[in-house]
């Protein structure tokens, strides 16, 4: 107590600056971007603090050559480009920021191709569709896979009643256990469990779980309704990716923030997150200013909230537990190619390719946790969504693989360069391999990404790219429903990948908008 | 769905595993330790990543060497922390305090990438004319003097992936620095490519680091070093300026990437000579330099109005000179590091008013040009600015 006393009269004595605002948000990744534009569009006076020079987080692109390659966008979810049922594209209408993005549809879902040579699909979006395709593979599957889609529909109606809650009140558990037993059903049971429990065959099984590796969790531990909900807004709401690449989302939704009243600071860090009597008050930044408010939005990692930015005596003990319990997320790599071939001339025919060693996916995870033994890629031609990303007579073509485990700690400072080129070229190589495509030759620009490279733009810790994992224990049904009964800490609403909705943009975007509207119905009760 | 619903292991038993999820849950958080979790700096990857690019690096100039043509090498060494490694190609960006001005200027590194790890470092500063900041350097720093460093950046570094194994670099005068490094780094075994050193001079008395590349270029079969004059006729030497007919008469069979780096006459040469070659466009690769000047008749004055975390200052500026050259003799400070438009580092919201931008020079992404961000550093006012820094 006697801290907080001196540290007010320190700072509100000794010239240092005070701010006082409604809202301070921390960090302009995804989360962080949608939740100060929506503070900003509902009138409340906001401050986004944002370390780097640019929004955006994992949500942004760089030149190189006469190549702009995308930072981390496969394909984007909740725009809904088939059914028009959009999500995001509503919280991008709402805050203002839709029409400053350009979307270009896809129509392919991925091919996938197992480097054991069992395997080649090619999916494409859209329900009937791609039940039709997966009858082509495996002749019979129709009617059960039919059953599965009625199922991946009926949870998909009772999230949106959940993330339509703003203000949880105990009746509506009576309404969830009338009205969706489907999902309560399912709601503890992985994706194998499920999809075995419809009789499905190993085939039809292989190339529903194609997506796997967009969450990062086998298919025998991860949640069922976790991975069924992705594949609701992929394959029967359709996927986008933006034209300006990531980058002009980012900045359309900084746009849409600043136009709307809001403050966004960069190149600027805080330092601490300021805590009176267990509630979150404001922030202090890198230069000492104090930013009273009544809302401290949380987009960096809860790692780094509770290890930088807060004195350990006012971190709640849940919270201090939640963050040592759970399992920190995928670690990225992604390799980036400006080749000098045009999509056609090389016969790069597809947007997206999984390739993985095996269809079991459980082995992949294994085997992802070792340089030496990691073969998972999932790599996008970006060409194939739009042939004029990249200059005429050429094509831009991104890998990224994901490792469980934390091997890369293991990678010393002199052996970094060689290590990270080595797996780029083993990337490149499976990539020949199962495409039968040759790139090697036609590399103009390249450039590699890596644990340290995620670490060093973003602060994750140990370069997780994917939040926490998606673990049993940690799938995000329970992290919805804990996070109904429970909270953290008062003024204090955390967005983006470490959430509830596990990482991704369309997840991020989400955290984003809900810790947002959790502050401002906070902020108006409290005035009333 | 249909009347029959679906259940995985029968309804009660579906029931029980989801009323079970309540209790494995609470079960997972409570069993955790109540402690603060490792520190995210704690963590190897993000500790390498911090060595790789430190934020800043607080150096102490420990060794000064006088060379031919008014240049000198500035070695140096870290205070506390080891320097950053890095790759032979990439260079360093100071920050300077002259005057009332602040201003970053970009050196690539001359010594290798293992002694680095030793802890070291060196540039090499070259007089030349109306050099602002060389000019403070050469005249100011002595032994002992603390200066300040940004992270290691650039890309005219060796890739195996992309470049053919035999490199062809071009070097012109002080430019020579970056090749130093790489012939360095081939020697001691930390780059696995052949290279055919092109080094143009005025005379052979402005060669720089003569002694160490006859050394190197004996000794080791993958390092050749030719020497070009451009204004003196000498025996062992070259004579002309480099262009396609040299580079024909020494590039190795096969296939082979040209990496250049020197003045801006040089370049200009190059731009009708390497078409020449008919090379694919991947086997060339420039290190760019850019004066931050434009030359024209008459400079008009502008003013910038500059915002920073909300509070505006205004400040002068002329046609002639780039926004960054304002911001710069201000005494506005922005995280600029390559000067050339490529690192992005100075981007920054033109809020009104417009600017120049030289054709080619303009390495922004999409997005940043549909929403009026600039990179400083190669923008020209054209009109009284508003420029959003942070």
């Amino acid at each position: 107590m006697l801290a907080t006393v001196m540290s007010e009269y320190f700072y509100e004595r000794s010239g240092n600056m005070v701010k006082n605002y409604d809202a301070v948000v921390i960090g302009a990744g995804n989360g962080g971007l949608v939740a100060s534009a929506r503070l900003a569009k509902e009138g409340k006076k906001t401050l986004l603090i944002e370390r780097h020079n640019l929004p955006g987080g994992f949500a942004t692109s760089f030149v190189r050559g006469r190549f702009e390659f995308e930072a981390s966008l496969h394909e984007l979810c909740g725009i809904g480009s088939i059914t028009g049922k959009s999500p995001l594209l509503k919280i991008f209408k709402e805050v203002g920021a839709a029409d400053k993005i350009e979307w270009v549809a896809l129509d392919e879902a991925f091919r996938l191709i197992t480097l054991d040579g069992k395997c080649d699909c090619a999916m494409p979006l859209g329900k009937e569709a791609f039940i039709a395709k997966l009858e082509e593979y495996d002749p019979g599957s129709a009617p059960i896979v039919s059953k599965i889609f009625e199922l991946i529909e009926s949870i998909e109606k009772t999230l949106d009643f959940v993330s339509n809650i703003e203000d949880f009140k105990p009746a509506m558990i009576k309404e969830i256990f009338s009205e969706h037993t489907e999902f309560l059903k399912v709601a503890n049971y992985s994706v194998d469990e499920v999809l075995k429990a419809f009789g499905t065959s190993q085939k039809t099984r292989d190339i529903l779980n194609g997506y796997w590796c967009y969450l990062g969790q086998p298919t025998d531990e991860l949640n069922v309704i976790h991975y069924f909900t992705m594949l609701h807004s992929y394959i029967i709401d359709g996927a986008v990716i933006p034209r300006g690449r990531s980058h002009q989302i980012s900045t359309a939704l900084l746009e849409a923030f600043t136009e709307n009243g809001g403050d966004a600071w960069f190149n600027t860090s805080v330092k601490k997150i300021i805590v009176k009597d267990g509630a979150a008050t404001g922030v202090i930044l890198d230069d000492g200013t104090q930013v009273n408010a009544k809302a401290v939005i949380c987009n960096a990692s809860p790692y780094n909230a509770l290890t930088k930015l807060m004195d350990e005596k006012d971190v709640p003990e849940k919270l201090k537990r939640e963050v040592n319990a759970k399992v920190l997320g995928a670690k990225g790599f992604a390799v980036f190619l400006g080749l000098n071939r045009s999509a056609d001339e090389l016969g790069l025919n597809n947007h997206t390719y999984f390739i993985y060693p095996t269809n079991d996916n459980r082995k992949c995870y294994e085997l992802g946790k070792k340089i030496d033994t990691n073969d998972v890629q999932a790599t996008v031609c970006l060409n194939r969504a739009f042939d004029d990303c990249s200059p005429e007579g050429t094509s831009i073509l991104y890998m990224t693989s994901i490792f469980a485990g934390d091997e890369w700690s293991k990678v010393s400072v002199k052996d970094y360069h060689k290590t990270k080129v080595a797996f780029a070229e083993k990337m490149i190589d499976n990539f020949e391999k199962a495409t039968g495509v040759a790139i090697r030759d036609y590399i103009e620009e390249i450039e590699i990404s890596t644990p340290m490279t995620y670490a060093r733009y973003t602060d994750a810790p140990a370069g997780t790219i994917y939040g926490y994992e998606a673990t049993k224990e940690d799938g995000i049904v329970k992290r919805i429903v804990f996070d109904l009964i429970e909270k953290g800490m008062p003024g204090l609403y955390f967005a983006g990948g470490y959430t509830t909705r596990h990482m991704g943009y369309s997840p991020s975007y989400t955290t984003g908008d809900m810790a947002a509207k959790a502050a401002i119905l906070a902020m108006e009760k409290e005035a009333k | 769905m249909s009347k029959k619903k679906f259940s995985v292991n029968g309804n009660l038993k579906d029931s029980v595993n989801t009323v079970k999820f309540l209790i494995e849950r609470t079960q997972f958080i409570n069993n955790s330790a109540a402690v603060i979790p490792t520190r995210t700096d704690d963590f190897g990857v993000n500790k390498v990543a911090r060595s790789l690019h430190p934020k800043v690096q607080n150096l102490v100039i420990s060794r000064i060497e006088e060379h031919a043509d008014l240049a000198k090498s500035y070695y140096f060494k870290s205070e506390g922390a080891p320097v950053a490694y890095f790759k032979a190609g990439q260079y360093l960006t100071f920050r300077l305090e002259i005057g009332s001005s602040v201003v970053t200027r970009s050196y690539s590194i001359a010594s290798s990438p293992a002694s680095a790890l030793n802890g070291e470092y060196q540039i090499t500063v070259k007089r030349i004319a109306d050099g602002f900041v060389s000019d403070y350097i050469l005249d100011n720093w002595s032994v002992g003097d603390k200066v300040t460093a940004y992270a290691p950046e650039g890309n005219m570094t060796y890739c195996p992936l992309r470049d053919a194994e035999n490199i062809v670099a071009i070097a012109g005068g002080s430019g020579i620095t970056p090749f130093l490094s790489l012939a360095r780094a081939i020697n001691q075994g930390d780059e696995d490519c052949n290279l055919t050193l092109l080094y143009g001079c005025r005379s052979s008395d402005e060669i720089l680091f003569k002694a160490e590349l006859d050394d190197l270029s004996a000794k080791n079969e993958k390092i050749n070093v030719v020497y070009v004059l451009s204004h003196s006729e000498e025996e062992g030497y070259e004579k002309g300026f480099v262009g396609a007919d040299i580079i024909k008469k020494y590039a190795p069979e096969g296939k082979y990437s040209i990496f250049v780096c020197g003045p801006g006459g040089m370049y200009k040469f190059l731009e009708t000579e390497l078409p020449k070659l008919e090379l694919e466009r991947k086997y060339i690769r420039f290190e760019v330099f850019s004066s931050g000047k434009k030359t024209q008749e008459e400079p008009k004055e502008y003013s910038i109005t500059v915002v920073n975390r909300g509070d505006e200052t205004v400040i002068k500026a002329s046609s002639s000179e780039t926004v960054l050259c304002a911001f710069e003799r201000a005494g506005i400070e922005v995280p600029a590091r390559c000067h050339t438009g490529e690192c992005g580092f100075c981007r920054s919201k033109l809020v009104s008013g417009k600017v120049y931008i030289p054709e080619g020079e303009d390495k922004r992404r999409i997005g940043d040009m549909q929403f009026n961000f600039i990179h400083p550093c190669c923008s020209y006012p054209e009109s009284d600015l508003v420029v959003r820094i942070n």
